[in-house]
């Protein structure tokens, strides 16, 4: 009985010590808080230096205007599958595309290379404009489906695959046509951005070569 | 009365025009911030904590645009300036599916997936978004996880909507949010590492799932 007692009193005051260290807990982070945002940030500038300030502040959105692409660009969101053609901060057209399917190729034989089929990611400009272009096979390609790959660059030529137009963005990425339209809106490419014909066509018209593409 | 109305003028214009300087000074500030990571043609990330959003810009321009619902910090998380993205970790990260020569294909993912290979022909569901495709997408991706900073700050992103493991689950996330982070908080400092815990909820699934997607290890940001 007596031990028991004890027991229930050691445990009465081990709940009570670490509902006290709890507490402690809660008022460091309450102080903390309050103290939040930290002196320092955001201090008002001098009357002496106010000019000084805002001629510098006009500058530096003079700066970050003049970092903004000129004329139309084109905008790719491999995450919702969507293209985007803007002039400025508008936004002239918007077309569902496909993007990469993130998927690893490897091949078991050979010299055992590997290929990630992912949309690259980052900033380009349009390089090449191609009306009928004509798809040369990689050796991805033909891995991909278990087949030898060929010795010579007529039996990797493949005609209607690409549609009726590309836009060569660098290392053998183009922004181009499909025959698979059903999927456009998903992530099924091997890198390339596959544009429905009608969306191609428009963006092929207006965007000139050298444009910036951006993809995120 | 036009004296009483002046009076009053300069009794509104003395704090205004302070906090107009105030005001200045953080633009410059950030200005400053933004075009040293804006000048480069990477990605960069800035987090309004005032302005309860966090987007991703390159070269100024805004590409994406995430609004938070809620923020809750323990600690002194360094809420301004720049920083660096080091670790992006979550409980189960999406694995990308490897697929081997001769049409062997191996998924890596937890969850199955049924094949289905690109046919165009009218065999193929009516809405492409019905079916599983061989391929990691933004369905893919967690709707909670946590990123690192160079500067000590880790931030845990989360979906509002979000099925946190059921009653455990949300047991443990309280335990962890109600009594682990205060109690680090309190003994953390001994140890020379102070905690800077920072959780923001996202309303929709998808801005969760879209950070995880466009955030990589290494992009940099700001902080306002």
């Amino acid at each position: 009985m007596f031990v028991k007692r004890i027991l229930i009193a050691a445990a009465a005051l081990a709940y009570l010590g670490f509902l006290a260290v709890l507490g402690a807990a809660y008022l460091i982070g309450l102080k903390q808080a309050s103290a939040w945002p930290p002196a320092g940030v955001g201090r008002a500038i001098g009357d002496k230096d106010l000019p000084k300030v805002e001629k510098n502040v006009q500058q530096l959105e003079k700066r970050m205007i003049g970092l903004l692409p000129k004329g139309l660009y084109i905008v790719i969101d491999t995450a919702e599958n969507r293209l985007y053609v803007k002039n400025g901060k508008d936004v002239v057209r918007t077309a569902v595309v496909s993007c990469g399917s993130g998927v690893v190729l490897e091949e078991s034989g050979g010299k055992q290379r590997k290929w990630v089929f992912d949309t690259p990611r980052g900033e380009f400009i349009v390089k090449s404009k191609i009306t009928n272009p004509y798809w040369v096979k990689p050796d991805w390609a033909f891995i991909e489906e278990g087949e030898s790959i060929p010795k010579g660059l007529e039996d990797r030529i493949e005609a209607g695959t690409l549609g009726d137009y590309a836009l060569g963005f660098g290392q053998g990425y183009f922004i181009h046509g499909t025959l698979y339209t059903r999927l456009l809106g998903r992530n099924v490419t091997h890198g390339c951005v596959r544009v429905g014909d009608e969306d191609l066509k428009a963006i092929f018209k207006a965007v000139p070569m050298g444009a910036k593409i951006y993809i995120y | 009365m036009l004296a009483a109305l002046l009076m009053a003028g300069l009794v509104c214009a003395g704090p205004a025009g302070g906090a107009d300087k105030t005001d200045l000074a953080k633009k410059q500030n950030s200005l400053n911030a933004e075009y040293s990571l804006a000048k480069d043609s990477t990605f960069y990330f800035v987090l309004d904590i005032l302005g309860r959003k966090l987007e991703l810009r390159v070269r100024g321009m805004v590409l994406r645009t995430w609004p938070f619902q809620s923020m809750r910090f323990w600690g002194r998380p360094e809420l301004s300036g720049n920083v660096e993205l080091v670790r992006k970790s979550t409980l189960k990260a999406p694995e990308r599916i490897v697929i081997k020569p001769g049409g062997e294909a191996e998924k890596i993912e937890a969850a199955p997936m049924a094949a289905a290979k690109p046919t165009g022909t009218s065999a193929a569901p009516s809405n492409a978004a019905e079916f599983d495709l061989e391929a990691l997408e933004l369905k893919d991706m967690p709707k909670k996880f946590s990123l690192d900073f160079d500067n000590g700050l880790h931030i845990l992103i989360k979906a509002k909507t979000r099925a946190s493991g059921g009653f455990l689950g949300s047991m443990r996330e309280g335990w962890r949010w109600h009594i682990g982070l205060p109690l680090r908080n309190l003994f953390g400092p001994q140890t020379g590492k102070g905690l800077s815990e920072l959780e923001l909820t996202f309303d929709n699934d998808k801005d969760a799932q879209a950070i995880y997607w466009h955030f990589f290890e290494g992009i940099k940001g700001i902080i306002l």
